[in-house]
């Protein structure tokens, strides 16, 4: 299937060039309204809803379980569910498992399929997560890979990589650093940033 | 010539193959007509028309020469179309004369 791009251009104004890819967007996306598959409004919505997405949500959760210690416990149980507590929704089914880093086992996650990521929580992958490099050498070579993020994990601790599928998304719910005793879950949650919960990053503890 | 890869294993699963390195820590902004994607599949499985493994089906069928040609959200809309017309919701032909006639507006403008 070929792509072209047509340059076309007014006397006054630069026209965009669309791809043939963005032109079969909108043109599937228009002949499924038209067959009242869809709407418009809901579509509209969506990129609402995508815009609004951000690692945030991820943050305020392991804040909270890093504040409440039964939080943490029902987190762990059952990720979905408690997320769903503080209003936040999986879609399509999917579940959510949050694994906790500990002084034995670092966690990181990857979608080596395709792009399998907790969305509701993290909002949008970054690009090298789509990547195929990150994708065939984080199951691997995950401490090489680690370092190249700037992270070294000690040779003494396990590297755990949890490879996502459609219906199982993760959360890495990293170590809660020392020097954070007695912050309130706002402060804790500026401190989780989205690489700490994909388990490429940990979390700096200085204000 | 050995064949048994290319049966073997889908284009698509990447674990443990060998890759460039280091990793391209670059990000971008997705561009307006990658978001209108994003969300018009998300959309599709909302309704159950194309879930997110059938999209990666679709993907996969593209073969390793789209896969590799291709941006991400490129192989999102490819992948979409594919599924719509292996189910019969939308045909080849109502595609062709869509693209054509949304590719005259731009070029009207």
């Amino acid at each position: 299937m070929e792509h072209h791009h047509e340059h076309v251009h007014s006397h006054s104004v630069t026209i965009e060039n669309p791809s043939y890819f963005e032109i079969l967007e909108i043109s599937v996306r228009e002949l499924l309204v038209e067959k009242g598959l869809i709407s418009a409004d809901e579509h509209r919505r969506q990129i609402e809803v995508l815009d609004s997405r951000s690692p945030a949500l991820g943050a305020k959760v392991v804040a909270h379980a890093w504040a409440n210690a039964d939080y943490k416990k029902r987190l762990l149980k059952n990720g979905s569910a408690a997320c769903e507590e503080l209003g936040i929704t999986m879609y399509d089914n999917t579940k959510l498992i949050v694994a906790e880093n500990t002084p034995e086992t670092h966690n990181v996650i990857v979608c080596t399929l395709c792009s399998c990521y907790p969305r509701p929580i993290l909002g949008l992958p970054p690009d090298w997560y789509k990547s195929k490099s990150y994708r065939a050498r984080i199951v691997k070579d995950p401490r090489q890979v680690l370092s190249e993020f700037g992270l070294n994990v000690s040779s003494q601790r396990r590297i755990r990589v949890h490879d996502s599928n459609a219906n199982m998304r993760y959360l890495v719910l990293p170590i809660r650093p020392n020097g954070t005793e007695g912050w309130d879950e706002n402060a804790l949650a500026k401190i989780v940033t989205r690489d700490t919960m994909i388990g490429v990053a940990e979390p700096k503890g200085q204000k | 010539m050995d064949t048994t890869p290319d049966i073997t294993r889908l284009s698509t699963d990447l674990g443990g193959q060998p890759a460039p390195s280091p990793i391209n820590l670059g990000e971008r902004e997705m561009l307006p007509w990658e978001k209108r994607c994003h969300a018009l599949l998300d959309i599709l499985a909302l309704h159950k028309i194309v879930n997110t493994e059938e999209k990666r089906r679709g993907i996969s069928e593209l073969g390793a020469g789209l896969i590799s040609g291709t941006s991400y959200y490129e192989k999102w809309i490819l992948s979409a179309a594919r599924i719509l017309m292996q189910k019969r919701i939308l045909t080849p032909a109502e595609i062709a004369e869509k693209t054509s006639t949304v590719a005259e507006r731009f070029l009207e403008k």
